[in-house]
């Protein structure tokens, strides 16, 4: 499967956090549109860096590799989902 | 015993493992400083250079890597590393000033799980234990230094760049 990215046009501010994060240079930003788009996909590492530095939530990644989980601690997740 | 059970309780003791490890590396970076990172680095060396004994020596930076990857299934380590390229690289492998240089992604990595585990922080100490452990079984491959530095630690994955210094960029250097 490959790897996709998107940026929800409306959700996006142009804060250019993604830019400055990306250590391969996928994104741009777009001088008209005042937004922040992805100009090489293929270069993307799926490191999800700019997904969880976007402050609006408006970067997503489909068909990447996620890492396992070991760090997750079972019995402490679900003593937590009672209370979210 | 059921197998979930069974899972479960591997896991958990697989977390304490990470804990432990990860406050031994918080408690050296507090005790004594970057003198941590020596002594990690030292440590993957070593791990590095005893797991490759014997290996196939080849020239060949991307078989080289391969001989790697495969150490590293052998003994059941969880370091999953490809060679990467952008679309602003011309070659995989690229003669630098000081070696040959290759870019290198690691996603599933056992040091990132137990740094987020304990809730350190990345490019610490237990990253250069990698580092090391590249250096010992790179020397043992190739036959020269390498360095591993580490231009972005992300969640999911990490982009490293690799250098093998040959003796000819050891003696410029």
């Amino acid at each position: 499967m490959k790897l996709e990215i998107s940026v929800h046009e409306q959700a996006c501010r142009g804060c250019q956090m993604c830019v400055d994060v990306c250590p391969t240079k996928v994104f741009e930003f777009d001088d008209e549109k005042r937004l922040c788009v992805v100009k090489h996909e293929d270069d993307c590492i799926a490191c999800l860096s700019c997904a969880y530095i976007c402050p609006s939530g408006a970067i997503t990644h489909t068909g990447y590799h996620v890492v396992k989980n070991f760090y997750r601690d079972l019995a402490f997740c679900n003593k937590m989902e009672k209370f979210i | 015993m059921d197998r979930m059970s069974e899972i479960s309780e591997s896991r958990a003791s697989l977390q304490e493992t990470m804990t432990f490890l990860g406050a031994i590396a918080s408690g050296l970076e507090e005790a004594i400083g970057e003198s941590a990172n020596s002594i990690s680095y030292l440590a993957g060396k070593r791990l590095g250079t005893r797991l490759s004994k014997g290996i196939e020596k080849t020239d060949d930076v991307e078989q080289a890597l391969c001989s790697v990857r495969k150490v590293l299934l052998d003994n059941g380590c969880l370091w999953h590393f490809e060679a990467f390229k952008t679309h602003d690289r011309p070659e995989m492998v690229m003669s630098a000033d000081d070696g040959q240089d290759i870019n290198l992604v690691f996603r599933d990595c056992m040091i990132r799980q137990t740094l987020f585990k304990f809730g350190h922080h990345q490019k610490g100490s237990l990253c250069n234990m990698m580092f090391g452990f590249f250096s010992g079984a790179l020397q043992n491959v190739m036959g020269h230094d390498s360095t591993l530095e580490i231009l972005h630690a992300g969640e999911n994955a990490c982009y490293k760049r690799l250098v093998i210094h040959s003796a000819a960029a050891r003696e410029v250097l």
